[in-house]
């Protein structure tokens, strides 16, 4: 995160390549374990075992389903550590970390949705919609974590614990994938392809950099924490800067 | 006038009486047999044989007339007989009588039509068959108009103790149990619909290597009629062990018997008991089962038999991926019929609860790989079968049921060799889970119920929010 901030072409410096890499790995990572479980889940679907037999069978694709969870699971955990260690011991800004402000964004939001205020809420490094993805990935990454250890080792775990545990596992991992899927599907694709501000594609979790005026206008207090300016103080200033953020 | 009326009346009375007079005239013979029947016309003629037997001489004239030999003079047969010569003859009894009395029809029939027909009257003496035993002797008709298809005609010696031996030695009786071959289903048939190349005219003798050998060929007449019986039969187990070499492996008649066949459908207990003949131990084990005993004990005609799982004619190898994979359904042909689980109180929810649980859908799509040509090796899934038993299933309600669970985790450690006690506990036995059966799973279920429909409805409905201030706002 050394080159944070740098504005070079009306772009901005976001995110490291380490984090464009292990977005990427998520990705991959989910899609395939949204195709290979999905299909499991719903095997009635003439598509699910098209997909199941062109996967070489339903018992590939629930090897190649625990070991790409696996690598979820390793890229989850390498995360979580990696980020707690940053944060506790490199003082790295806990930006993810939910507060009061994200109710109140998310509330005066709506507001403005509803035209009851005249601007959207003032956003910080990450807005609260992209906190509570985050946060479901992670959480929900946790528990399909653990529940997929139980349904793939269904002996060992029961020799400790009641055998309910097993199905209760199976409805709470196919319950949750389900979940993630829509919340993938709907709201983060919507967020980061349809919405007509990213469209056709926000490639600022690609390329890493992202535009000056999205910033000004999604990430306003990152972005006066950063050139030190305040958006707040002059319009027609924000409107110079808009112009050069887009030429 | 008048007399010409007369005569026209009694021209026309004439031409009515003569069909009348043709037909009440009497059979005519020939006047040498006129001669003949001076003597043997008479009712009470007869003599006496050397063992005191009494042989009738009396010849029924109206029977000559109308027999196939009408035309021929008594001498004909009776050689050396004639008006002038009628020579004394010396005869031991009856028998002796009749035999000799066939050989004069060689004369004039030279050619036997089958070589049967001359094997048996060879063997007349030691109780064979001459020609008039068969056919009569003045009486005699035409085989086209009596007899031919008659399955009398065949009785006439296969009512008797006849028997026949193999290469082997083994002897096989040809007697035919009348009373049972009435009783069958096949009583309007012919004898030779089943035994083709065996008829009035002919009568091939065919030689066998053992009695096993004969049965089998004679279940092989059964498929010109029940050919799709025949086709179903190709695809089981038993035709192939046959075809192998075992020749014990069952044939048509093996299980429906030869002339006794029996309708079908007349006793499921019957129907079971077939299959002892050979599965002695698992009928055994079948007949002490909850279905068996019902059978066998309370006459109950809803439970399965043999054959309703394993097919009658196409019963193929249970120990194949393909038999495996229907158990479910077989099952399920009653315990998911409601109609008929509601006459026990037994749930029709088993079968779905199964297909939709772990085993059910990796059977489903490993039947769906093999459809799509897939050929690797599939591992067993527990279907039905595992959990309740095959022949000795058992009810899983009251005292019985305890013994179900403990034998559990032994049928889950066939599979899952690491299987511990709790193991069982994670198949929730074909319930919903509900607060009493499986709290957790009906919890987490409840929530995700709830907690998705509520989610995606708030960020849809943001989403809509967010496109609606955009386009306001341009």
């Amino acid at each position: 995160m050394k080159d944070s901030g740098l504005i070079v072409d009306g772009k901005i410096r976001r995110f490291s390549n380490l984090r464009i890499i292990e977005h990427q790995l998520n990705m991959t990572a989910f899609a395939i374990l949204i195709i290979t479980g999905l299909s499991q889940k719903f095997y009635a679907y003439t598509f699910s075992q098209w997909v199941i037999i062109n996967l070489g069978g339903i018992d590939s694709v629930r090897l190649i389903h625990r070991y790409t969870g696996l690598i979820f699971s390793f890229l989850t955990i390498a995360h979580i550590i990696v980020g707690s260690v940053g944060v506790i011991f490199r003082r790295w800004p806990a930006s993810m970390v939910i507060n009061k402000k994200d109710f109140t964004d998310a509330i005066e939001n709506i507001r403005y949705y509803f035209g009851i205020t005249d601007r959207p809420a003032r956003c910080d490094r990450y807005d609260y919609k992209q906190k509570f993805e985050y946060w479901g990935v992670v959480v929900g990454g946790l528990l399909m974590m653990t529940t997929g250890l139980v349904l793939w080792f269904p002996t060992r775990v029961v020799t400790y614990l009641p055998g309910e545990l097993i199905p209760a596992a199976k409805a709470a991992h196919s319950n949750e994938a389900l979940l993630a899927f829509l919340v993938i599907v709907v709201w983060h694709l919507y967020n980061s392809i349809f919405s007509p501000e990213v469209f056709p594609l926000d490639t600022a979790i690609f390329t890493g950099k992202i535009s000056v005026s999205r910033m000004k206008h999604e990430h306003p207090l990152e972005y006066e924490r950063i050139t030190g300016q305040s958006l707040e103080d002059a319009h027609a200033m924000e409107t110079e800067a808009g112009k050069q953020g887009t030429g | 006038m008048r007399t010409r009326f007369c005569f026209t009346l009694t021209v026309a009375l004439f031409l009515l009486c003569l069909p009348i007079a043709v037909t009440a005239a009497p059979p005519s013979v020939s006047e040498n047999v006129q001669n003949c029947l001076g003597c043997h016309g008479n009712k009470d003629f007869s003599v006496e044989l050397q063992n005191k037997e009494k042989l009738p001489l009396f010849i029924d004239k109206d029977a000559l007339a109308g027999s196939a030999h009408a035309s021929l003079d008594c001498s004909a047969c009776h050689a050396g007989f004639s008006a002038e010569k009628h020579p004394a003859r010396v005869l031991k009894n009856r028998r002796e009588y009749t035999v000799s009395g066939s050989s004069h029809c060689k004369n004039c029939h030279t050619k036997f039509k089958s070589a049967m027909h001359i094997k048996m009257s060879e063997m007349a003496a030691k109780g064979g068959k001459v020609c008039v035993d068969c056919h009569g002797s003045h009486a005699i008709q035409h085989v086209q108009k009596g007899i031919a298809k008659d399955s009398a005609y065949c009785l006439a010696c296969h009512s008797n103790q006849l028997a026949m031996s193999f290469k082997d030695g083994e002897k096989q009786s040809l007697k035919v149990d009348t009373e049972a071959l009435t009783m069958s289903v096949h009583d309007k048939l012919y004898c030779s619909d089943c035994h083709f190349g065996f008829s009035v005219e002919g009568h091939p003798e065919r030689v066998f290597k053992s009695r096993r050998d004969f049965v089998i060929a004679a279940s092989e007449s059964c498929r010109r009629c029940h050919f799709d019986k025949y086709t179903k039969t190709l695809e089981s187990i038993h035709y192939a062990m046959l075809s192998q070499g075992n020749l014990n492996a069952p044939v048509c008649v093996d299980c429906h018997g030869g002339h006794s066949i029996a309708p079908i459908g007349k006793g499921r207990a019957a129907s079971a008991k077939r299959c002892e003949k050979c599965h002695a131990e698992i009928y055994k084990i079948y007949a002490a089962s909850v279905h068996g005993s019902a059978l066998f004990n309370e006459n109950n005609q809803d439970v399965p038999v043999c054959v309703d799982c394993h097919r009658a004619h196409n019963i193929v190898d249970p120990r194949t991926f393909d038999y495996r994979e229907k158990v479910p359904q077989m099952c399920g042909n009653c315990h998911a019929n409601k109609t008929l689980m509601d006459k026990y109180g037994l749930s029709t929810a088993v079968l779905n609860s199964y297909l939709q649980d772990f085993h059910g859908v990796t059977l489903k799509l490993y039947r769906k790989q093999k459809e799509s040509g897939d050929t690797s090796t599939m591992r067993p899934i527990a279907v039905c079968i595992d959990c309740h038993g095959v022949h000795d299933i058992t009810v899983t309600t009251g005292p019985q049921s305890s013994i179900v669970k403990a034998n559990l985790i032994r049928r889950c450690q066939k599979c899952h060799p690491n299987a511990t006690e709790n193991f069982p506990d994670s198949w929730i036995s074909h319930y919903e889970p509900s607060m009493k059966k499986a709290p957790l799973v009906f919890v987490i279920n409840m929530i995700y119920k709830v907690f998705i429909p509520f989610m995606m409805v708030g960020l849809i409905l943001q989403i809509l929010l967010h496109i609606w201030r955009y386009t306001v706002n341009r």
